[in-house]
């Protein structure tokens, strides 16, 4: 199959989501258990794929490196932002060029984002929390054109939910639930 | 070969390289694969469907009945090679581990009479199972199945799936309560058998259905014993319904196969499974398979009929203490029998005074009856659980499940029902 991916499936899958609208509702969920400092083991939750679902068994670790006052075990939460970014808009142009029946030889994104600590820390007031913005670059070594290329990367970040996420924003609901001993 | 596209004509290619994106690839998962042929009357029934769904008169002769496609290999084309690159390669033919025409025919027929989508034929019974069960997990999930599993099936399930890191709960296949109270929260997949072996215990499928819908896991019920004629499993909710090949559906003792069979998504997700497990049916298989199941709807009528009078018959005999059909009223399952099968297996199960001693006696004095394994048949075969399938459990054990000393399983053939009953009555008479 031309770049690992199955069109044919892609394009079932899209019919039957076309038809029966439920069949294109996911639903995820991570839970994180903090272990010590600011070091936690997360926990990917069942993943609903329409009437689907998806067990996963997938942990791994969350951690900042010691200048933050954690460890530097594992990636800090920034880094799966937007490693999450970057995963997203892979996928999406992976499946964008094996729609055009173009091949991939190498692919590789890069994904950069810079913050300033003052927001975290309330040291300067008006600094902002947020990332100030996200950066990413693909290097692509496939036989297209570069004006083809750039119209699939325009059309992977459109179709991308986790780019879009970012860009636009979505509400966040938060909610304190006590735990016993 | 200009202008054949060497599989199913009706599944296009996706628009790759005129679509934008996914949304313009413009294909739909359809029943099959199957290879062109004039449709069928709707609303067609057993005996017809057993004897014309998947069946393909060869076009350059005109002979009738599907060819022996005994090639291990196709002659390969752009058609060929676009399937491999954009993934539909189950519906065009290239390799007969992937596909091969005598394969299509009869997975055809099968899944006309399992009323499926779509079907797969395996090497064996075994085999369906394992690529079945595979293709429905994820890795490190619970999985739940009868406590009365067929030997082979719990084997795999006892001893190969905890070795790759899954984990079985065994319940009473006839206990909801305990179905739901094993669930986990990473239970996938519900296994059970439509009717155990040897107690002839029925597991109530729309039941099972929906303890797995609420509970998002799978259902695969093992029809074996039953049949597609006794029951349509996936009518009541099952999610892939699964045989061993080798015996009602063939027929004949005289083949090994398997199948499962249900939506097109669910099969074309067993598929890969059939590709790397590589347990795939051979042509010449195929054809034997087709054969016998031509008259399937037939044969199953003369085991039911057969089954049902040799049960009365050994419920009146003085050495008999115990008979399990599920015609009879006295069946511990007799009512979901009658809400739930469209017709009586030839399975009966009886117990002589006499113990398993006696049940050892009886099985030399039989002259019609064959002393061996298996079922479903044209000959009736007689076991005895205690030295077969339930060789590896104690008395007690066997005691624990119901099944009494001196059990004598049945697979009653298509034979007159009175030289049967003449064959058991000399046999009975001597001990």
């Amino acid at each position: 199959m031309k770049n690992g991916i199955a069109t044919a499936a892609l394009a079932e899958l899209a019919a039957e989501v076309g038809e029966r609208p439920q069949q294109g509702c996911v639903a995820y969920g991570v839970q994180l258990n903090w272990r010590s400092g600011t070091r936690a083991e997360v926990e990917a939750l069942p993943m609903r794929i329409g009437d689907e679902q998806v067990s996963r068994g997938l942990r791994w670790e969350i951690d900042e490196p010691r200048q933050l006052g954690g460890s530097n075990h594992a990636p800090n939460p920034q880094e799966y932002l937007l490693s999450g970014l970057g995963g997203c808009l892979m996928v999406g142009f992976l499946v964008g060029a094996s729609v055009r029946g173009i091949q991939i030889e190498r692919f590789a994104i890069e994904v950069r984002a810079e913050l300033d600590l003052a927001g975290f820390l309330g040291v300067r007031k008006g600094a902002p929390v947020a990332l100030g913005g996200i950066r990413y670059v693909m290097h692509v070594q496939a036989e297209a054109g570069d004006a083809e290329l750039e119209e699939l990367r325009e059309l992977a970040e459109a179709h991308s939910p986790n780019a879009m996420t970012l860009a636009h924003g979505v509400p966040i609901h938060g909610a304190l639930a006590r735990t016993s001993r | 070969m200009p202008g054949l596209c060497k599989g199913d004509p009706r599944s296009k290619a996706p628009a790759v390289g005129s679509a934008a994106w996914v949304n313009e690839l413009g294909r739909a998962r359809r029943p099959g694969p199957a290879l062109p042929a004039a449709a069928l009357p709707a609303a067609l029934g057993s005996s017809t469907l057993s004897v014309h769904a998947g069946s393909r008169d060869d076009p350059a002769t005109g002979a009738v009945g599907t060819p022996i496609y005994q090639n291990s290999t196709f002659v390969l084309g752009a058609e060929q090679y676009r399937a491999i690159d954009q993934g539909y390669a189950r519906d065009r033919f290239i390799y007969t581990r992937y596909g091969n025409p005598s394969q299509w025919a009869v997975q055809e027929k099968i899944a006309a009479l399992e009323g499926a989508e779509s079907a797969l034929v395996f090497a064996s019974g075994m085999a369906a199972i394992a690529a079945s069960v595979l293709a429905m997990l994820d890795r490190g999930v619970h999985l739940i199945a009868s406590k009365e599993l067929y030997g082979g099936s719990y084997a795999f399930f006892h001893h190969e799936l905890p070795s790759l890191g899954f984990s079985v709960s065994y319940v009473d296949p006839r206990d909801p309560n305990a179905v739901r109270a094993a669930l986990r929260p990473n239970t996938m997949l519900l296994f059970f058998e439509a009717m155990t072996n040897p107690l002839l215990n029925l597991v109530d499928i729309a039941a099972m259905a929906a303890i797995a819908r609420a509970a998002g896991a799978k259902l695969i019920v093992d029809a074996t014993f039953v049949s597609p004629l006794g029951v349509r499993a996936l009518e009541h909710g099952a999610d892939l319904v699964l045989h061993s090949g080798s015996k009602y559906l063939n027929g004949h003792s005289d083949l090994i196969c398997g199948a499962v069979a249900g939506s097109r998504k669910y099969v074309d997700r067993v598929w890969p499974r059939l590709l790397a497990y590589g347990g795939c049916l051979d042509p010449h298989a195929c054809f034997l398979l087709e054969r016998g199941l031509k008259t399937l709807a037939l044969r199953m009528r003369a085991h039911e009929q057969g089954a049902s009078a040799i049960a009365e018959y050994l419920a009146r005999h003085r050495q008999v203490g115990w008979v399990r059909h599920t015609s009879r009223a006295d069946h511990p399952d007799h009512a979901l029998a009658t809400r739930q099968l469209r017709q009586h297996s030839g399975v009966v199960a009886f117990a002589l005074h006499g113990g398993d001693a006696a049940a050892l006696a009886l099985l030399p004095r039989l002259r019609l009856m064959r002393e061996a394994t298996s079922l479903g048949g044209v000959e009736t075969l007689v076991s005895l659980p205690f030295n077969t399938s339930h060789a590896a459990f104690t008395a007690e054990q066997r005691a624990q499940i119901g099944i009494p000393p001196g059990c004598v399983r049945l697979s009653v053939g298509i034979e007159d029902p009175a030289d049967l009953i003449a064959d058991l009555d000399q046999a009975l008479a001597t001990i």
